[in-house]
């Protein structure tokens, strides 16, 4: 099934000129229903599909550097097939792997699997996704079984506000269909989480998920389709597994999230305590200019960094954080976010009280590439294995 | 790079009033005089600033606009100490955000200076023909509670200079008054005309611990 102005000839050659296509509404793959029974059915090679394979053929005169990137990129992906094609995935391979991107095309499997949803043994995997999508299901059913008088007022009201508000002025987001998904994510995964209910933020981080899924059914890009246009049961399986990753995301960090948000006030605390070793003069200066790191950081623990870099970048991101595991979206995150204030430094230690309260509510991150994201994910590395195990220097213990 | 710091006085004033009643964009109308339909919802605290003229003197507001969301008040409301005025916005097309009003006093009243100026803004005043809060109640109701009265709307930008204007001068008035009589107290200082009312985050010095 092909929907769209083109038909799939012209898709691939749209494809060729290096890219994901842009259409009107977007454009399903054929295959997305035998897709959605076996995720693995991705891997199939696509001649024309795949933008690692069609680039290159495509340019006699291509220089030196760019085949070499190729074959880096053709040598990269041949590696996680090898590695998710096995009948019982490595998950530590998977993990090194990914700790250093995942391609496109690939992360609809790769996430997943790092993150437990999906079974590592290959026999298990379809039977269990087909499982978790109907208990998904299920649960949506039971949830707003009784309409919405029988929701919880309070959260729904906090939800009904929120879903427009969600990457406002993102073709994706502004249609009816996705923000009626976004809405049954968020709702049933707050009423089963009492402890915290949602809280404003939770739904940026569902977009990552919801955006990655759903580019392993269509053949354009996922900020401009219209999900109106997939059958209900792709749509099911898009929400779905964005609702249990989603799901096992928040459950590393519901701290943040409960009464009070400990801990969002355990990492900013730390955050500032690193910061203080790592980077001596911009404490100081912060701290004389009576600027509180929970003045700025608070958002960025909140929201994971989405406030401050585009989705492109936290996908990126994220890659290596499900690759260090669930943990890393509350420890290496603090690490992240420092080497992301110190990134900034020289500029800061120049401002003053407004200025730099001002300057990091906007930072000039718009140009930002997976290269930015991946600088800043080695620096933070780096921090990462000198102070972790180092408990000691840190006050709060 | 940064503005310049001339100005006579600084007000810490904080923005609050339940989720979706419109505080961020009242802000970027009075200090960039821009609107957004499409505006993310405020996660912890924004920050922003505008000066205004008052009889002769500059005064500059520093604005804390916080979120509404009930599970952020313990992050926000530590952002009410050092303030000496208070927007509290509800909107007038939705009667639970005027219900919460009374909350949001008390809250104020827990966390915030006893003598905080008050002003009750009933935003969205475009919205006629959706109108679920009658202006007389609520000017009856800020009266008994002793707060100033202003209906607004951030879309079509109406009172919102004299909703700031307005609290910004009667913070003035009570400011310049008692530095007036206070001029005898050896211990403040009496060069000059500045007095920064707003120590907006000295006091949380103690809050992290020092390693050895």
């Amino acid at each position: 099934m092909v929907i769209g102005e083109m038909d799939s000839e012209a898709d691939e050659r749209a494809g060729a000129l290096g890219g994901k296509p842009r259409y009107d509404q977007g454009v399903v793959r054929d295959d997305a229903q035998e897709i959605v029974d076996d995720p693995l059915r991705l891997i199939d090679p696509k001649p024309g599909r795949s933008s690692s394979t069609s680039r290159v053929d495509s340019q006699p005169g291509d220089s030196e550097k760019l085949m070499r990137e190729h074959s880096i990129r053709t040598n990269r992906r041949r590696k996680f097939v090898e590695c998710i094609t096995r009948e019982d995935v490595d998950i530590a391979q998977l993990r090194k792997l990914a700790w250093n991107g995942v391609p496109d095309e690939l992360r609809p499997l790769v996430w997943p699997l790092l993150l437990g949803y999906l079974p590592l043994p290959k026999p298990t995997r379809a039977s269990t996704l087909a499982r978790k999508r109907r208990e998904y299901s299920s649960l949506v059913e039971t949830t707003f079984m009784r309409g919405r008088d029988g929701l919880d007022q309070q959260i729904w009201h906090q939800i009904e506000i929120d879903v427009p508000r969600t990457r406002p002025g993102v073709r994706l987001w502004m249609q009816e269909s996705t923000q009626r998904s976004l809405e049954r994510i968020l709702y049933v995964w707050a009423i089963r989480h009492p402890a915290s209910g949602y809280v404003q933020g939770i739904n940026d981080l569902a977009t990552p998920f919801f955006q990655v899924f759903l580019s392993a059914y269509i053949d354009s890009d996922p900020e401009e389709f219209d999900t109106a246009l997939l059958s209900d049961s792709v749509r099911m399986a898009v929400e779905a597994d964005t609702f249990w990753c989603l799901s096992r995301l928040l459950d590393g960090i519901q701290d943040n999230y409960i009464a009070g948000q400990p801990g969002i006030q355990r990492s900013v605390k730390r955050m500032a305590e690193l910061v203080a070793r790592i980077d001596a003069p911009l404490a100081a200066h912060l701290d004389a200019e009576n600027v509180e790191f929970m003045q700025f950081a608070f958002r960025w623990m909140n929201c994971l960094l989405m406030r401050e870099i585009s989705v492109q970048n936290t996908i990126r991101m994220w890659d290596t954080y499900l690759a260090e595991g669930t943990d890393a979206f509350s420890q290496f995150h603090l690490y992240v976010c420092s080497a992301f204030l110190v990134r900034w430094s020289k500029k800061l230690q120049e401002m003053d009280f407004q200025g730099i309260i001002m300057f990091l509510q906007s930072l000039p991150t718009q140009g930002w590439t997976d290269h930015e994201v991946e600088m800043l994910l080695s620096e933070a590395f780096v921090h990462y294995s000198t102070w972790h195990n180092a408990q000691s220097h840190f006050g709060g213990k | 790079m940064t503005e310049q710091s001339n100005f006579d006085y600084l007000f810490k004033v904080v923005l609050i009033g339940d989720s979706g009643v419109g505080k961020s964009n009242l802000l970027s109308r009075f200090t960039r005089n821009e609107f957004n339909l499409e505006t993310k919802s405020t996660i912890g605290v924004e920050f922003a600033t505008r000066s205004i003229n008052v009889e002769g003197k500059t005064l500059k507001a520093q604005i804390w606009d916080t979120a509404g969301q009930e599970r952020y008040r313990a992050i926000t409301a530590a952002y009410y100490r050092g303030a000496v005025g208070a927007l509290l916005v509800y909107d007038i097309s939705k009667h639970a955000t005027y219900v919460n009003v009374t909350r949001w006093l008390k809250e104020l009243r827990d966390h915030a200076d006893s003598n905080i100026v008050i002003m009750l803004v009933g935003n969205k005043s475009d919205l006629k023909h959706l109108r679920a809060v009658p202006t007389e109640e609520a000017k009856a109701f800020a009266a008994e509670n002793g707060l100033s009265f202003i209906e607004t709307s951030a879309l079509d930008a109406s009172n919102v200079e004299s909703a700031f204007q307005t609290i910004l001068t009667d913070i003035y008035r009570i400011v310049s008054s008692k530095s007036l009589e206070q001029s005898e107290d050896p211990i403040k200082p009496t060069s000059g005309d500045t007095i920064q009312v707003s120590h907006s985050v000295d006091q949380n010095q103690s809050q992290g611990g020092k390693c050895c």
